[in-house]
């Protein structure tokens, strides 16, 4: 093959298609978008025709409309406490990550001795959320007197609590998997406090000529400066707790995945994921378990941009005082 | 988004904030104000760890001891043996070993695609540049799941259910945050220095691995420990691809716990301990080098 020279135009140094920026630069990041096609695109677009459809066990595919997100929203009531569970959740445990993880930073946002040790002690446990800190916590909720939890109520001399055996009060197992997240307010503390680095101490200062007060420093300055960060977190927080799986698996699980029921006394610990994995993975239908999917991530739209719909009017006020 | 850069980086960098000026008049209040914010914090670090004491001490005992009351926290006897027991008797040191090489696998992988691409994004100029960058952000909004159940069919019909491949592949291609991580860093990296080795006749691949690659170490490390974290502790993955007893990854052995030996909750609890230690000793590990790494990237 011979390859015909072209004269380059006046002015521009001569190169090869594939040396051109815009191409390379292509090439660069080729890897991602494969990757983002093959395991990205096509199995979202998958996905979204499998809820679609039905298929039986010979694996014969039919297609049902939206007939199983129809079934979902209206007539499943496993759905129905799911739903019910997941909102209590997701709202209690935002509160916790948020609330928690800021009153820390404000802690910890002033140079002390020891500021260090506390700020990895608080850190580190978010690190290791998982199964392993999941039976961990099983085992402190547990009944009885054998859990830690009921050990420290004993203390008060509150009675022994059955948080997640209760048949009666099954919702004592949702309160346990929202505790759980005390343990895990590190992850959005060490953003806050990064926030908080970026927040130019001439604010205060001029703030404390002005003779305001911490409660006034923290509502006037500290929180509408901080306020993108507090919308970053809410959204990353609200994702993940969406998405919990392994603490209310391991809540549930009686020995046995497959043979318990992974979704606790009346479905009391039921969440999106785990609920998606039973139908999807132990049931085997996947276009339900797609349909699923679909409206967990509708709801994680609906509720991400309800924050930022609230973060526009929130931040526009503090702008308007600020000016 | 800039905070979301904040976060390995923000915690890795020695607390490098400006000194808040003392106030000389509020001098006796803020001291109270700190004896305050000491008292609560140490309380409530005192709740963080009641967890995890509880576990080590109830790690070492026996299932007698476990149950008896009233509480010890330092058992007698001390059962070390648990932990032989949980490596050797209860298969862990298999499930270890597949964690172990699975995460490191994805600790090299991760940082040579996601770096790879990250200098696409951030040293070429190309139509839709900025656009793409944003799909790769907003992919880290789409929940993983939707995705596993059109790829668990794939997987299945090409014969991918119980081995390591589903897990192998996807990591070849790049992770959204680690890519952000990277691109951020390489936007911090002067110029300059790509042109001065395009002028001493590097090519941009070799520019990637001569020249950027060997500056960042610091966000290296950030990614290798946040990579060997996620596969560490990744369950829905394994769950659904490796069905099998022989692929089980530490997770799965922890979920799968039972006793063939009738109950045994200490052994648990030596299980758990076992998987987070390497967490920590890894993030202790990490910390100490991203100060450096940090501290060195300043200087220069």
């Amino acid at each position: 093959m011979t390859m015909v020279l072209k004269p380059g135009r006046p002015g521009r140094p001569r190169r090869r298609w594939w040396r051109r920026e815009g191409v390379q630069g292509y090439v660069y990041i080729s890897p991602w978008l494969l990757g983002f096609l093959m395991f990205g695109v096509a199995p979202l677009i998958a996905a979204f025709l499998t809820s679609l459809s039905k298929a039986n066990v010979f694996r014969t595919i039919r297609f049902v409309g939206l007939d199983n997100y129809q079934k979902i929203l209206t007539d499943d009531p496993v759905f129905a406490t799911i739903a019910g569970n997941m909102l209590i959740y997701v709202i209690g445990s935002t509160i916790i990550s948020i609330g928690l993880g800021l009153a820390l930073a404000l802690l910890l946002h002033r140079d002390f001795r020891g500021n260090h040790v506390f700020r990895t002690l608080i850190y580190v446990p978010s690190l290791l959320v998982g199964i392993a800190t999941a039976y961990l916590f099983k085992q402190v909720f547990q009944g009885g007197e054998v859990g830690l939890a009921n050990m420290f109520l004993g203390v008060f001399g509150a009675g022994p609590v059955n948080w997640l055996g209760n048949s009666e009060q099954p919702w004592l197992a949702l309160v346990a998997l929202i505790l759980v997240n005390v343990w895990f307010a590190g992850g959005t503390m060490l953003i806050f406090l990064a926030g908080l680095k970026g927040i130019p101490p001439a604010y205060f200062e001029a703030a404390r000529v002005d003779g305001a007060g911490p409660w006034q420093m923290f509502r006037r300055v500290t929180l509408p400066l901080l306020s993108p960060v507090i919308v970053f977190n809410t959204i990353m927080a609200l994702i993940g707790h969406i998405q919990v799986f392994e603490t209310p698996l391991a809540f549930a699980n009686n020995g046995g995945i497959s043979t318990g029921n992974p979704l606790g006394y009346e479905n009391s610990l039921g969440t999106f994921v785990t609920y998606l994995y039973v139908k999807g993975f132990v049931y085997q239908d996947m276009g339900y378990a797609s349909a699923l999917a679909f409206i967990m991530f509708a709801a994680t739209l609906v509720l991400t941009s309800l924050v930022l719909w609230f973060a526009r009017r929130f931040t526009a006020y503090g702008d308007s005082e600020r000016n | 988004m800039q905070d979301v850069l904040d976060k390995p980086r923000g915690d890795a960098a020695p607390p490098a904030a400006p000194v808040a000026p003392r106030c000389r008049r509020k001098g006796v209040r803020s001291r109270w104000g700190l004896t305050g914010r000491i008292t609560a914090l140490s309380l409530f670090c005192l709740l963080l760890l009641f967890p995890f004491l509880w576990l080590v001490s109830q790690s070492l005992k026996d299932t007698n001891q476990y149950f008896a009351r009233p509480f010890q926290w330092i058992p007698d006897p001390v059962r070390w043996e648990n932990f032989t027991d949980v490596i050797f008797k209860y298969d862990f040191l298999h499930y270890i070993g597949n964690s172990l090489w699975l995460a490191v696998y994805a600790v090299v992988v991760n940082i040579l695609s996601s770096s790879f691409v990250a200098y696409g994004f951030s040293r070429f100029r190309f139509p839709g540049r900025n656009a793409l960058f944003m799909v790769v952000l907003a992919t880290m909004m789409l929940p993983g799941q939707v995705m596993t159940i059109s790829l668990y069919r794939v997987y299945r019909d090409i014969g991918w259910i119980d081995t390591f491949w589903p897990l192998l592949v996807p990591k070849l291609f790049g992770a959204a945050f680690e890519i952000f991580l990277f691109r951020q860093f390489f936007l911090s990296l002067p110029r300059e220095i790509d042109e001065a080795a395009r002028i001493d006749g590097c090519g941009t691949l070799r520019t990637w691995w001569h020249v950027i690659l060997p500056q960042s170490k610091p966000v290296i490390i950030v990614v290798a420990v946040f990579t060997f974290l996620g596969s560490w502790r990744e369950l829905f993955g394994p769950l659904i691809y490796l069905t099998g007893e022989e692929n089980r990854t530490l997770p799965l052995g922890l979920l799968y716990f039972t006793s063939p030996f009738g109950s045994s909750l200490p052994m648990l609890m030596a299980a758990i301990v076992i998987s987070l230690i390497p967490p920590i000793v890894l993030y202790a590990l990490g910390q100490k080098y991203i100060d450096k790494g940090v501290a060195i990237a300043e200087i220069k």
